[in-house]
């Protein structure tokens, strides 16, 4: 086996010396004969007939070398693939439909394939990623689905106190401020517990991690590097272990740097600093509501997901015996979740990357169909020609080979096309905002998908190749050679074919369509939903002032106070205000308040709210009505009256048709003394804090920064300026107050609505792509299958024109037909799209599975589509000579 | 009247293979071999004679290598293989057992039934 396998490979890769040595040997052996017929008297011309004719047909015995070397059926493909770029070439017009359906289809479902690829498919680049679970508080019925973790939750699981998990650590993800005076930048950062790169297996390429000692106030001035930020700003010095960097002010001793490429999730930090904490804040009271932080941790070899919940579940359990608030934590539904890291990293975006590549699926089906299609209709004129082959000895073998490789061409150079528009679909993508995605910053274009796309092409050519080949061999040779030419009679099975691929085409259409408009139409009824404040002329932007610099409430309300002095003297500037956290700015961190006197009926668990701290004219700027009482005034801010401003959610839950004016509450999870109360003074609307489509009436709680201070805070000012104009001065003002803080985040309150949006609106926008895309396929399809019943039927039509059909009575026939398969096709895809609409329910936002306006909308561009397509052949029907028809062939 | 027998399927192989045991050979000296070996009694078709030949270096069975033949031109010269002369063996054997059975067979006579 071996030996010839050699054997064959030499001869194909020495093809040319093969058939030289071959010819040269066959040459002098007929040479040689002829010489010793001449010596025994032949004549020489005598001798050289002889020799010639004893030796038998010279082309046929080095066909008969060749095969003996297992060379005939590369030949043969060779032959083929000749034969079929010379097909190809003949007909343009279906060689370039054909091309650019199969470049689309494959490019689309490349281009998606690569993102799901890269957010869903790839692993995590760490090793035995799969061990890898992350862990969060859950109190399901106090409206606060995912809590993080809490620093006692770290304390009382780490060190194998519980047995599943081999490595466990926390991290929180902030700001600092890094550099000197004058050349500050806002970093995104990082703080993570020591063990924190030993759970992901990641060892940093110099230096060391984080130690024990370093978790401590005061002993944490320390920052880890990661390579990228390393190259940047120091040059890829090994010697910048050992110096310092400073951040928000002080000097912080460089001690690693991370392997290249390290990037822990989504995260953009490239610092990463130790999560110090007290004492006080790892106690146990602090279990619940206390400073959160994310966690993960690597699962002990042999350890499932399952076993290592039920630890934690029993361990929970017994620590929450002691725990004298333990009732209403199990009243709230509190259980501590562990999940797979990649997959709950990425589980919000799932199903909507699944459903866009069913989308592009569909559209490679309807693209395949019309080639099957396509190609069916040039078989049926090729299969005199493939009769007469047949009858003079083409095996079926080869004639189903030949299919292949002219289908195999065609999906290969589709596939090579199909590359290309991939690379161009993930620009795109990326222009779509799939950079955003959890582990879009990884979606690229590479060897991966080039190795799909070859196994895409293959598995097309084999694919469409088999119905055409099976067309092919199951006509009869005789009856070939006798029903599609003068008779004009059709083969029924071959049209049944073709129609029904049509009609299937219309069906995938249709659903394509009709889910598009679903996404559009819950769009749009997002869009409508009202956010509960004023988007346009609305600028904000982040600032965080660091704690070195500004250590106290009063030094940071004097910041506040010279900002909000500085932005009301600008011209064209209506009002202006400070909040601890903007709508829609991401920060969905929901945290208690205690009505006084209010226990909650038994079972009813505390409910978390989201908290504001506000100053200046916030709820002007950013355009929140009031709706009873007062808002803060200036002097709110310096007395020490406890004032406090809620949202009409909140009042409505704890005061129901009650005024909330001079109500008590206490900051925080339980009652308190009177002197620590604030009262509300005034209500106001309720805002879209975590996206327009959040319909869970969380309620808020407005304070004053005196009484509620703030790591970060956003400056938001109304002016009669567009935003982008604003944005700039912005800048100046918080840079002339203060040159080392810098403002990030700047954003209209338009953008950060368009941006909550993008989720909904990309999906949406390629759904209506896609659509696009299987219409215009399907009037290709309908357009070709009439097209073709027309020629076919060209004797049978000028036959009727000569006996006195009208043109309309033609015209109707064909009509009649795109007609006909549109119905079929209409009513399964009906079906179909009902099906695929109430699987996407709960991607869609009020919006049922075929609402009437889809129903109709749909039905009526598919008629048109079908109907243009319909006409133009129908038209060329009436336009037929009978006397040409007749006299044809 | 033919002086030369046809040649029985399958044994053109072999006669190959036993002209490439005595000597290395080109093609044309095969041809030559055989009639010489066989006494002039077999003489083969010369159109099969090469499929042959690039049959059995496909098999393994030969060796080709181009050198210089009498006469000073470039020619293909035949050798048998290891695996070649395990053939001619098996396949002398084989043919032995057959020539006899076929002989004894054919000369049987009516009271020896």
């Amino acid at each position: 086996m071996l030996t010839r396998l050699r054997s064959l490979l030499r001869a194909l890769t020495g093809r040319r010396r093969f058939e030289e040595g071959m010819a040269a040997e066959l040459r002098s052996h007929i040479e040689q004969y002829t010489q010793d017929l001449v010596r025994d008297g032949l004549p020489p011309a005598e001798a050289a007939r002889r020799a010639r004719l004893e030796f038998g047909n010279l082309d046929s015995v080095k066909d008969d070398c060749r095969e003996a070397r297992g060379l005939r059926p590369f030949d043969t493909v060779q032959q083929d693939l000749r034969y079929a770029v010379r097909l190809l070439r003949k007909t343009p017009g279906f060689t370039v439909t054909a091309l650019a359906t199969l470049a689309l289809c494959l490019g689309a479902n490349l281009t998606i394939f690569a993102v799901i690829d890269s957010v869903l498919l790839r692993s995590l680049p760490f090793p035995e990623a799969d061990r890898l679970v992350s862990l969060y508080n859950t109190y399901p019925r106090a409206g606060v689905p995912n809590d993080g973790v809490s620093l006692t939750n770290y304390y009382e699981r780490r060190n194998g106190q519980v047995a599943a998990f081999s490595w466990l650590a926390i991290y929180k993800e902030g700001r600092a401020v890094i550099g000197e005076a004058g050349a500050t930048e806002q970093e995104p950062v990082t703080r993570v517990s020591p063990e924190f790169f030993s759970t992901l297996a990641v060892r940093p390429s110099l230096g060391r991690a984080f130690t024990e000692d370093e978790t401590t106030y005061g002993r944490s001035r320390v920052v880890i590097l990661t390579d990228a930020y390393w190259r940047q700003h120091f040059n890829a010095d090994p010697s910048a272990l050992g110096r310092t960097l400073r951040v928000d002010g002080n000097p912080f001793l460089i001690v690693g740097v991370l392997p290249p490429g390290f990037r822990f999730l989504s995260s953009p930090s490239r610092l990463y600093f130790p999560l110090a904490s007290s004492p006080e804040q790892r106690a146990p009271e602090r279990r619940h509501w206390g400073d959160q932080a994310e966690m993960i941790a690597r699962l002990a070899p042999d350890v499932t997901v399952a076993a290592a919940q039920e630890q934690v579940d029993a361990q929970n359990t017994a620590l929450e015996k002691t725990n004298p608030r333990g009732k209403a934590m199990a009243d709230a539904g509190f259980r501590s979740m562990v999940v797979p890291l990649h997959r709950s990293h990425v589980a919000a975006v799932r199903p909507t990357l699944l459903l866009i590549q069913v989308g592009v699926l569909f559209l490679l089906l309807i693209g395949i169909v019309n080639l099957v299609n396509l190609l069916l209709i040039r078989a049926s004129a090729r299969l005199r020609e493939l009769a007469i082959r047949q009858a003079m000895g083409a095996s079926r073998r080869h004639v189903a080979s030949s299919v292949m490789v002219e289908t195999s061409v065609l999906t290969a150079m589709g596939a090579a096309l199909g590359l290309a528009v991939g690379a161009v679909g993930i620009r795109l993508l990326l222009a779509l905002g799939a950079d955003r995605l959890p582990l879009g910053a990884q979606i690229a274009f590479d060897g991966r998908l080039a190795l799909v796309a070859l196994a895409a092409a293959f598995a097309l050519g084999v694919a469409i190749a088999t119905p055409i080949a099976w067309y092919n061999l199951r006509t009869n040779v005789s009856t070939a050679l006798y029903t599609e030419s003068r008779s004009g009679t059709l083969s029924r099975a071959a049209q049944r074919l073709r129609h029904g691929f049509v009609v299937a085409q219309i069906a995938l259409a249709f659903v394509v369509l009709a889910d598009a408009g679903l996404l559009a139409l819950s769009l749009k009824q997002v869009m409508a939903v009202s956010p509960g404040f004023r988007t346009d002329h609305v600028s904000s932007g982040r600032i965080s002032p660091p704690y070195s610099r500004y250590p106290n409430d009063k030094v940071r309300l004097d910041l506040i106070d010279r900002m909000l002095e500085a932005i009301h003297r600008q011209p064209g500037v209506i009002t202006a205000g400070v909040t601890s956290n903007v709508p829609l700015s991401g920060n969905t961190v929901k945290s208690a308040a205690t009505v006084k006197g209010y226990s909650p009926p038994a079972g009813v668990p505390p409910h978390g709210h989201y908290s504001y701290s506000v100053t200046g004219d916030y709820f002007g700027a950013a355009g929140i009505p009031l709706r009873e009482g007062r808002l803060f005034t200036p002097d709110d801010a310096r007395r020490p009256e406890r004032v406090c401003i809620v949202d009409e959610d909140f009042a409505r839950r704890y005061w129901p048709g009650r005024t909330a004016i001079g109500q008590r509450l206490f900051m925080g999870a339980s009652q308190d003394t009177d002197d620590k109360a604030f009262t509300v003074v005034g209500v106001v609307g309720a805002v879209k804090q975590a996206g327009l489509a959040d319909q869970e009436q969380q309620g808020a709680v407005y304070y004053t920064f005196r009484y509620r201070g703030a790591d970060e805070m956003f400056l938001v000012a109304r002016t009669a300026l567009p935003p982008d104009e604003f944005a700039a001065t912005l800048r100046r003002i918080v840079r002339q107050i203060d040159p080392e803080l810098p403002l990030s985040d700047v954003q209209s309150m338009d953008t950060r609505v368009a941006e909550s949006l993008v989720t909904r609106r990309s999906p949406a926008v390629l759904a209506g792509l896609f659509a696009a895309v299987a219409l215009l396929l399907t009037a290709i399809g309908t357009y070709g299958v009439l097209s073709y019943a027309v020629a076919q039927r060209r004797r049978e039509i000028g036959l009727r024109i000569a006996l006195g059909a009208r043109p309309d009575q033609v015209r109707a026939q064909f009509v009649g037909l795109g007609l006909r398969l549109l119905a079929a096709g209409g009513t399964l895809g009906l079906a179909a799209a009902w099906l695929t609409g109430r699987a996407m329910q709960t991607m869609l936002f009020r919006v049922p599975p075929l609402p009437w306006a889809i129903l109709v909308g749909t039905t009526v561009i598919m008629l048109v589509v079908s109907l243009a397509a319909s006409l133009w052949p129908s038209y060329r029907a009436t336009r037929i000579s009978p006397m040409q028809a007749l006299n044809d062939q | 009247l033919r002086k030369t027998a046809d040649l029985l399927p399958g044994t053109l192989d072999m006669l190959i293979l036993k002209a490439v045991s005595l000597t290395p050979l080109h093609g044309y000296g095969v041809l030559l071999r055989i009639r010489q070996i066989s006494g002039n009694a077999l003489d083969i078709p010369q159109g099969s004679l090469y499929p042959a030949l690039y049959r059995l270096e496909h098999q393994g069975l030969l060796a080709a290598e181009w050198g210089e033949s009498e006469n000073n031109r470039r020619a293909k010269f035949y050798t048998l293989t290891a695996s070649g002369r395990r053939r001619l063996r098996e396949e002398t054997a084989s043919w032995n057992r057959l020539a006899s059975a076929i002989g004894a067979a054919l000369k049987t006579a009516p009271d020896q039934v």
